[in-house]
């Protein structure tokens, strides 16, 4: 596995990936939709998958002495790995967010620990649609990404919806001050996250595995 | 023990069909696998390393069944399809790297001593090689882990004669010198003719011959000259005729020969037998 998760990082994963990862900054942004700054990795995502077409990414692999399975778990794990990081490493701009502008962000969920349990939700389900569609071809990279970006923003947007319009968690949620609610939507967006990948593994290495190269 | 048991292999697409196929491919030995454009070769070596998945038959490497222990059967193969057309803005040396990792016999010194002969540059990114060359880089990484059978998809194609002679004398090497075995698909047939031990002839997804090569060839003849002098009952066992300015020529089975009385009889090659057989 650690060879294949070289062969990853070494060979497959798309320059865009690591750009990405910056974008965490813009939650400095004083008012702005903050989940649509942990979309942008999703594409850095995609754009690995698509090179991936370009490259003869997965004919190679195949190639070497792995299981098919093995070869999705990798690409998983990188995945999981792109889109951690960016979480992590927006940490410390929500931090410096709520210190210097203590004002609430009025284009939706303020940069609190529930924002990024929402965000691990939503990478979730970007995984388990996109991944699983992909490995039924091997290549096709278009229409899973775009049923992908549906289902997420459908996610993201009713989560948005119901905190906005429940003055409950209007008032606990969105908010720059700390409140023990949101750590419990965090350790909810961990569980949720985890579940949804092993699900999005599962899926995808059946396809994968019926698939004729 | 055979490096390669292939046993009533069957795979059916809507327009093709891989119909009961089954060969050997003995230690120490090469095999040359023929046929014309689309007859299945491709096809097949995907169902015996489950790339495709057949619809029934079974693969034994080594002794071993596949798919049921894939992972040790690739780690003593060597698979090549054609030339490295991965990862094109890659590094030789990156992907090298990233390859060796997977094959706990690399031999580095051997990898760097192919990478030598070849005149392959290891800063050099894949999109910045030939055809010919990309070809020997897929082949440098191949032949660089001690693989106990190497089956390769028209690995001569695309180089100059001149290196096909070198790649075939390599071949040799590794059968004589490490007693590997190599089961390598091909339409250049000349290549055989100088190194085959054995041969498997597959036509429209049915394997029509699998044996010792010398002997496969040695049972045609290729028959030619004027059609005026050419017996009507002979006429109609010639394999392939072709009919030209009351010239003719196509081939024989060894023992319909004998009638061929007044008419030039010569041993036959891989390429006359290939040709005349797909004439029909």
């Amino acid at each position: 596995m650690l060879n294949l998760l070289y062969k990853e990082w070494k060979l497959a994963v798309h320059p865009t990936g690591y750009i990405f990862l910056s974008m965490g900054a813009m939650l400095l942004i004083p008012n702005y939709p903050y989940a649509v700054v942990f979309f942008y990795q999703t594409l850095g995502i995609f754009f690995t998958f698509m090179n991936g077409g370009a490259t003869n990414d997965v004919f190679f692999t195949t190639l070497l002495p792995v299981r098919k399975r093995d070869v999705v778990q990798a690409r998983l794990f990188t995945v999981i790995a792109l889109e951690v990081l960016q979480i992590l490493l927006a940490v410390p701009f929500a931090v410096l967010r709520c210190q210097i502008s203590p004002t609430q962000n009025l284009a939706g969920m303020d940069a609190n620990a529930a924002l990024f349990g929402l965000v691990l939700v939503m990478f979730g389900v970007f995984n388990v649609v996109f991944l699983p569609l992909f490995y039924r071809s091997g290549y096709k990279t278009g229409t899973p990404y775009l049923l992908a970006v549906l289902a997420m923003t459908v996610v993201v947007v009713a989560a948005e919806a119901v905190i906005q319009l429940t003055p409950a968690l209007k008032q606990t949620l969105d908010t720059t001050a700390y409140h023990p609610l949101q750590m419990a939507v965090l350790a909810a967006g961990v569980l949720l996250y985890a579940v949804l990948n092993l699900a999005a593994y599962r899926l995808s290495a059946r396809s994968f595995e019926r698939l004729d190269l | 023990m055979d490096a390669l048991t292939v046993s009533h292999l069957e795979k059916r697409y809507p327009s093709f069909h891989l119909r009961d196929v089954s060969f050997r491919v003995q230690p120490g030995r090469i095999m040359g696998f023929i046929g014309r454009n689309g007859a299945g070769k491709t096809t097949t070596l995907k169902s015996i390393l489950n790339l495709v998945h057949p619809d029934s038959g079974a693969v034994q490497f080594f002794g071993l069944d596949m798919p049921a222990h894939e992972f040790a059967i690739k780690q003593r193969t060597a698979c090549i399809f054609g030339a490295a057309n991965y990862y094109p803005q890659s590094a030789l040396k990156t992907i090298a790297a990233v390859y060796r990792r997977f094959y706990p016999t690399w031999d580095e010194p051997l990898y760097q001593s192919y990478l030598q002969r070849f005149g392959l540059d290891p800063n050099k990114k894949i999109r910045q090689l030939s055809q010919g060359m990309s070809i020997k880089f897929a082949l440098t990484l191949a032949l660089s882990h001690h693989a106990e059978l190497l089956i390769l998809d028209e690995p001569t194609s695309g180089l100059d004669p001149v290196s096909r002679d070198e790649l075939l004398h390599i071949f040799e090497d590794i059968v004589d010198r490490e007693g590997a075995s190599i089961f390598f698909s091909t339409h250049i047939t000349s290549d055989l003719d100088k190194n085959a031990d054995n041969i498997t002839y597959i036509q429209n997804g049915h394997i029509i011959a699998s044996g010792d090569k010398d002997a496969f060839v040695a049972s045609y003849r290729k028959v030619e000259g004027r059609s005026e002098d050419l017996p009507p009952a002979l006429k109609e066992r010639i394999i392939g005729l072709h009919e030209r300015k009351g010239e003719f020529s196509g081939l024989l089975r060894a023992a319909d020969a004998a009638g061929a009385n007044g008419l030039a009889v010569t041993p036959a090659d891989l390429e006359s037998i290939m040709v005349c057989t797909e004439r029909g």
